[in-house]
Protein backbone atom coordinates (compact mmCIF):
# COMPACT_ATOMS: atom_id res chain seq x y z
CA UNK A 1 0.00 0.00 0.00
CA UNK A 2 2.58 2.87 1.00
CA UNK A 3 5.00 3.60 -1.62
CA UNK A 4 8.61 4.18 -0.73
CA UNK A 5 8.47 7.85 -1.13
CA UNK A 6 4.56 8.70 0.81
CA UNK A 7 5.68 8.10 4.49
CA UNK A 8 2.14 9.01 5.49
CA UNK A 9 1.96 5.49 6.81
CA UNK A 10 2.64 4.10 10.11
CA UNK A 11 5.64 3.08 10.35
CA UNK A 12 6.01 -0.92 10.75
CA UNK A 13 8.59 -0.26 13.25
CA UNK A 14 7.94 1.36 16.78
CA UNK A 15 3.96 2.31 16.42
CA UNK A 16 4.03 4.12 19.64
CA UNK A 17 7.50 6.32 18.36
CA UNK A 18 7.21 9.73 20.14
CA UNK A 19 5.61 12.60 17.78
CA UNK A 20 8.69 14.65 18.99
CA UNK A 21 7.73 16.42 15.91
CA UNK A 22 4.43 18.08 17.04
CA UNK A 23 6.11 18.94 20.48
CA UNK A 24 7.16 21.82 19.37
CA UNK A 25 11.11 20.83 19.33
CA UNK A 26 11.64 23.20 16.01
CA UNK A 27 11.41 20.63 13.80
CA UNK A 28 12.54 22.35 10.21
CA UNK A 29 9.88 22.88 7.38
CA UNK A 30 9.22 20.05 4.76
CA UNK A 31 10.40 17.09 7.47
CA UNK A 32 7.42 14.33 7.15
CA UNK A 33 4.94 14.79 9.96
CA UNK A 34 5.79 11.09 11.45
CA UNK A 35 8.90 11.31 12.94
CA UNK A 36 9.80 8.03 13.95
CA UNK A 37 12.91 7.18 15.94
CA UNK A 38 16.45 7.18 14.53
CA UNK A 39 16.49 4.18 11.69
CA UNK A 40 12.65 4.24 10.68
CA UNK A 41 12.58 3.93 7.20
CA UNK A 42 16.24 3.77 6.97
CA UNK A 43 18.58 6.25 6.08
CA UNK A 44 17.25 8.93 8.15
CA UNK A 45 20.32 9.05 10.87
CA UNK A 46 19.06 11.19 13.80
CA UNK A 47 15.38 11.59 12.68
CA UNK A 48 14.52 15.07 11.38
CA UNK A 49 14.14 16.54 14.70
CA UNK A 50 17.67 18.19 15.22
CA UNK A 51 17.92 19.45 11.92
CA UNK A 52 17.18 22.62 13.05
CA UNK A 53 19.32 25.17 14.63
CA UNK A 54 20.98 22.21 16.38
CA UNK A 55 20.03 22.53 20.43
CA UNK A 56 17.29 21.35 21.70
CA UNK A 57 15.10 23.56 24.38
CA UNK A 58 15.34 20.64 26.70
CA UNK A 59 18.27 19.96 26.93
CA UNK A 60 19.74 23.50 26.76
CA UNK A 61 21.98 24.28 29.76
CA UNK A 62 21.08 26.36 32.58
CA UNK A 63 21.49 29.53 30.56
CA UNK A 64 17.52 30.37 29.76
CA UNK A 65 14.94 28.34 28.28
CA UNK A 66 14.33 27.99 24.54
CA UNK A 67 18.00 28.13 24.01
CA UNK A 68 19.66 27.01 20.70
CA UNK A 69 23.30 27.96 19.76
CA UNK A 70 24.09 31.13 20.05
CA UNK A 71 25.91 32.30 17.66
CA UNK A 72 28.08 30.48 14.65
CA UNK A 73 30.40 28.43 16.90
CA UNK A 74 33.65 27.43 15.04
CA UNK A 75 35.71 24.47 16.22
CA UNK A 76 38.87 26.18 17.92
CA UNK A 77 40.97 23.01 16.78
CA UNK A 78 40.06 23.57 12.91
CA UNK A 79 40.76 27.13 13.34
CA UNK A 80 44.19 26.48 14.53
CA UNK A 81 44.55 23.72 12.12
CA UNK A 82 45.51 21.23 14.77
CA UNK A 83 46.45 17.64 13.91
CA UNK A 84 47.05 16.13 17.48
CA UNK A 85 45.13 17.04 20.74
CA UNK A 86 47.92 16.68 23.68
CA UNK A 87 46.72 14.63 26.48
CA UNK A 88 49.69 16.31 27.84
CA UNK A 89 48.47 20.03 28.10
CA UNK A 90 45.98 19.99 30.71
CA UNK A 91 45.60 23.45 30.45
CA UNK A 92 44.20 23.32 27.05
CA UNK A 93 41.79 20.29 27.96
CA UNK A 94 40.88 22.05 31.41
CA UNK A 95 38.61 24.60 29.20
CA UNK A 96 36.60 21.51 27.57
CA UNK A 97 35.49 19.74 31.41
CA UNK A 98 32.88 20.80 33.50
CA UNK A 99 33.84 22.45 36.71
CA UNK A 100 32.44 18.88 38.01
CA UNK A 101 35.00 17.12 35.76
CA UNK A 102 32.90 15.63 33.29
CA UNK A 103 33.50 16.58 29.58
CA UNK A 104 31.90 18.94 27.91
CA UNK A 105 29.09 18.62 25.00
CA UNK A 106 30.34 19.55 21.16
CA UNK A 107 27.09 21.88 21.17
CA UNK A 108 28.69 23.96 24.15
CA UNK A 109 32.39 23.91 22.87
CA UNK A 110 31.34 24.37 19.49
CA UNK A 111 33.87 21.06 19.06
CA UNK A 112 33.26 19.38 15.62
CA UNK A 113 32.92 15.93 16.04
CA UNK A 114 36.59 14.77 14.82
CA UNK A 115 38.20 16.82 17.19
CA UNK A 116 35.57 16.25 20.03
CA UNK A 117 36.59 12.12 19.51
CA UNK A 118 40.06 13.07 19.88
CA UNK A 119 39.68 15.46 22.79
CA UNK A 120 38.04 12.87 24.78
CA UNK A 121 40.55 10.36 23.97
CA UNK A 122 42.96 12.87 25.47
CA UNK A 123 41.05 13.75 28.40
CA UNK A 124 40.30 10.28 29.68
CA UNK A 125 44.39 9.90 29.09
CA UNK A 126 45.19 12.89 31.27
CA UNK A 127 42.23 12.15 34.13
CA UNK A 128 44.07 8.88 34.24
CA UNK A 129 47.70 10.25 34.81
CA UNK A 130 45.84 12.64 37.60
CA UNK A 131 46.32 15.46 35.13
CA UNK A 132 43.02 16.36 35.42
CA UNK A 133 40.47 15.50 37.64
CA UNK A 134 37.57 12.75 37.18
CA UNK A 135 34.99 14.31 39.34
CA UNK A 136 35.93 17.30 40.69
CA UNK A 137 35.00 17.64 45.06
CA UNK A 138 31.71 19.27 45.36
CA UNK B 1 59.23 -4.14 11.10
CA UNK B 2 58.47 -0.10 11.80
CA UNK B 3 59.62 1.49 14.93
CA UNK B 4 56.40 2.46 17.58
CA UNK B 5 57.05 4.90 19.62
CA UNK B 6 55.42 5.32 23.32
CA UNK B 7 54.94 7.92 25.83
CA UNK B 8 55.61 6.72 29.37
CA UNK B 9 54.76 8.64 32.15
CA UNK B 10 55.32 7.58 35.64
CA UNK B 11 54.59 9.33 39.15
CA UNK B 12 56.66 8.80 42.16
CA UNK B 13 55.90 9.92 45.60
CA UNK B 14 56.93 13.63 46.26
CA UNK B 15 59.13 12.38 49.11
CA UNK B 16 61.46 10.53 46.93
CA UNK B 17 65.16 11.42 47.16
CA UNK B 18 66.59 12.44 43.37
CA UNK B 19 69.19 9.86 43.86
CA UNK B 20 66.07 7.39 44.13
CA UNK B 21 64.51 8.66 41.14
CA UNK B 22 67.56 8.46 39.00
CA UNK B 23 67.96 4.83 39.84
CA UNK B 24 63.98 4.39 38.95
CA UNK B 25 65.08 5.88 35.58
CA UNK B 26 68.11 4.14 34.64
CA UNK B 27 66.68 0.83 35.93
CA UNK B 28 63.93 1.65 33.15
CA UNK B 29 67.23 2.32 30.76
CA UNK B 30 68.53 -0.88 31.16
CA UNK B 31 65.41 -2.84 30.84
CA UNK B 32 64.14 -1.00 27.61
CA UNK B 33 68.11 -1.53 26.24
CA UNK B 34 67.73 -5.32 27.11
CA UNK B 35 64.85 -5.41 24.84
CA UNK B 36 66.08 -3.23 22.25
CA UNK B 37 64.58 0.13 22.33
CA UNK B 38 65.66 3.11 23.13
CA UNK B 39 64.60 5.96 25.29
CA UNK B 40 64.62 8.65 23.33
CA UNK B 41 63.54 11.58 26.22
CA UNK B 42 63.81 11.54 29.29
CA UNK B 43 61.73 14.53 31.08
CA UNK B 44 61.57 15.51 34.98
CA UNK B 45 58.85 17.40 35.41
CA UNK B 46 58.95 17.65 39.16
CA UNK B 47 56.75 18.32 41.67
CA UNK B 48 53.27 18.59 40.36
CA UNK B 49 49.89 19.02 42.96
CA UNK B 50 47.45 15.60 41.04
CA UNK B 51 43.82 16.16 40.15
CA UNK B 52 43.07 13.79 42.97
CA UNK B 53 44.66 12.05 45.83
CA UNK B 54 46.67 8.88 44.72
CA UNK B 55 47.34 6.42 47.47
CA UNK B 56 46.60 9.28 49.70
CA UNK B 57 48.92 11.65 48.43
CA UNK B 58 48.47 15.24 46.64
CA UNK B 59 51.48 15.58 45.38
CA UNK B 60 53.15 13.44 43.03
CA UNK B 61 56.81 13.78 40.50
CA UNK B 62 56.34 13.22 37.46
CA UNK B 63 58.54 11.91 35.15
CA UNK B 64 57.99 11.48 31.62
CA UNK B 65 59.74 9.61 28.50
CA UNK B 66 59.29 8.56 25.41
CA UNK B 67 60.58 5.40 24.34
CA UNK B 68 61.18 4.07 20.29
CA UNK B 69 61.33 0.28 20.18
CA UNK B 70 59.96 -2.44 17.08
CA UNK B 71 59.32 -4.94 19.46
CA UNK B 72 56.10 -4.26 21.54
CA UNK B 73 57.18 -6.41 24.43
CA UNK B 74 59.53 -3.94 25.78
CA UNK B 75 56.36 -2.20 27.07
CA UNK B 76 55.55 -4.99 29.45
CA UNK B 77 58.62 -4.99 30.65
CA UNK B 78 58.79 -1.58 31.53
CA UNK B 79 55.63 -1.73 33.21
CA UNK B 80 56.45 -4.72 35.34
CA UNK B 81 59.47 -2.32 36.48
CA UNK B 82 56.93 0.38 37.37
CA UNK B 83 54.52 -1.97 38.96
CA UNK B 84 56.76 -3.46 41.63
CA UNK B 85 58.97 -0.55 42.04
CA UNK B 86 58.06 1.25 45.89
CA UNK B 87 58.46 4.91 44.95
CA UNK B 88 56.28 5.09 41.76
CA UNK B 89 52.39 5.15 42.49
CA UNK B 90 50.79 5.80 38.43
CA UNK B 91 51.95 4.72 35.40
CA UNK B 92 50.81 5.65 31.90
CA UNK B 93 51.86 3.79 28.22
CA UNK B 94 50.82 5.40 25.30
CA UNK B 95 51.43 4.48 21.88
CA UNK B 96 51.96 7.35 19.73
CA UNK B 97 52.77 6.25 16.04
CA UNK B 98 49.75 6.13 14.94
CA UNK B 99 48.70 9.26 15.45
CA UNK B 100 51.88 10.45 15.07
CA UNK B 101 51.41 9.66 11.61
CA UNK B 102 47.93 10.48 10.82
CA UNK B 103 49.55 14.23 12.02
CA UNK B 104 51.96 13.89 9.15
CA UNK B 105 49.49 12.70 6.77
CA UNK B 106 46.89 15.85 7.62
CA UNK B 107 49.94 18.16 7.67
CA UNK B 108 51.41 16.77 4.57
CA UNK B 109 47.71 16.88 2.80
CA UNK B 110 47.06 20.34 3.85
CA UNK B 111 50.31 21.24 2.50
CA UNK B 112 49.71 19.82 -0.81
CA UNK B 113 46.61 21.49 -0.95
CA UNK B 114 48.28 24.87 -0.14
CA UNK B 115 50.80 25.00 -2.48
CA UNK B 116 48.03 23.37 -5.34
CA UNK B 117 46.19 26.89 -4.49
CA UNK B 118 47.58 29.74 -6.76
CA UNK B 119 50.19 32.24 -4.67
CA UNK B 120 51.62 35.25 -5.74
CA UNK B 121 55.24 35.07 -3.98
CA UNK B 122 55.97 31.39 -3.71
CA UNK B 123 57.24 29.31 -6.69
CA UNK B 124 54.82 26.15 -7.81
CA UNK B 125 58.17 23.75 -8.25
CA UNK B 126 58.45 23.33 -4.77
CA UNK B 127 55.66 21.08 -3.81
CA UNK B 128 54.45 21.80 0.12
CA UNK B 129 56.96 24.01 0.98
CA UNK B 130 55.15 27.34 0.95
CA UNK B 131 56.58 30.06 3.26
CA UNK B 132 53.61 31.48 4.95
CA UNK B 133 51.79 28.13 5.58
CA UNK B 134 53.59 27.02 9.15
CA UNK B 135 54.17 23.84 10.72
CA UNK B 136 50.19 22.53 12.04
CA UNK B 137 50.87 23.27 15.81
CA UNK B 138 49.72 20.66 18.18
CA UNK B 139 47.23 21.63 20.48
Amino acid sequence: MTDANAPQQQAPAAPVAPQAASSGAGAPAGAPPQSQGPGGFGGRPGGPRPGGPGGRPPGGPKRGKRNFVRKKKVCRFCVDKVDLIDYKKADVLSSFIQDRGRVLPRRMTGTCARHQRWLTVAIKRAQNIALLPFAAEL
Amino acid sequence: MEERQYDLIFILRPDTPESEIDKVISTLDHAATEKGAKIEKTEKWGRKRMAYRVQRLREGFYVYMVVRSSNGEVVKELERRLKVSDPVIKYLTVRLDEELKRQEKFKRHREKRAARRPKKTVPASVPGQAGEQAAAPVA
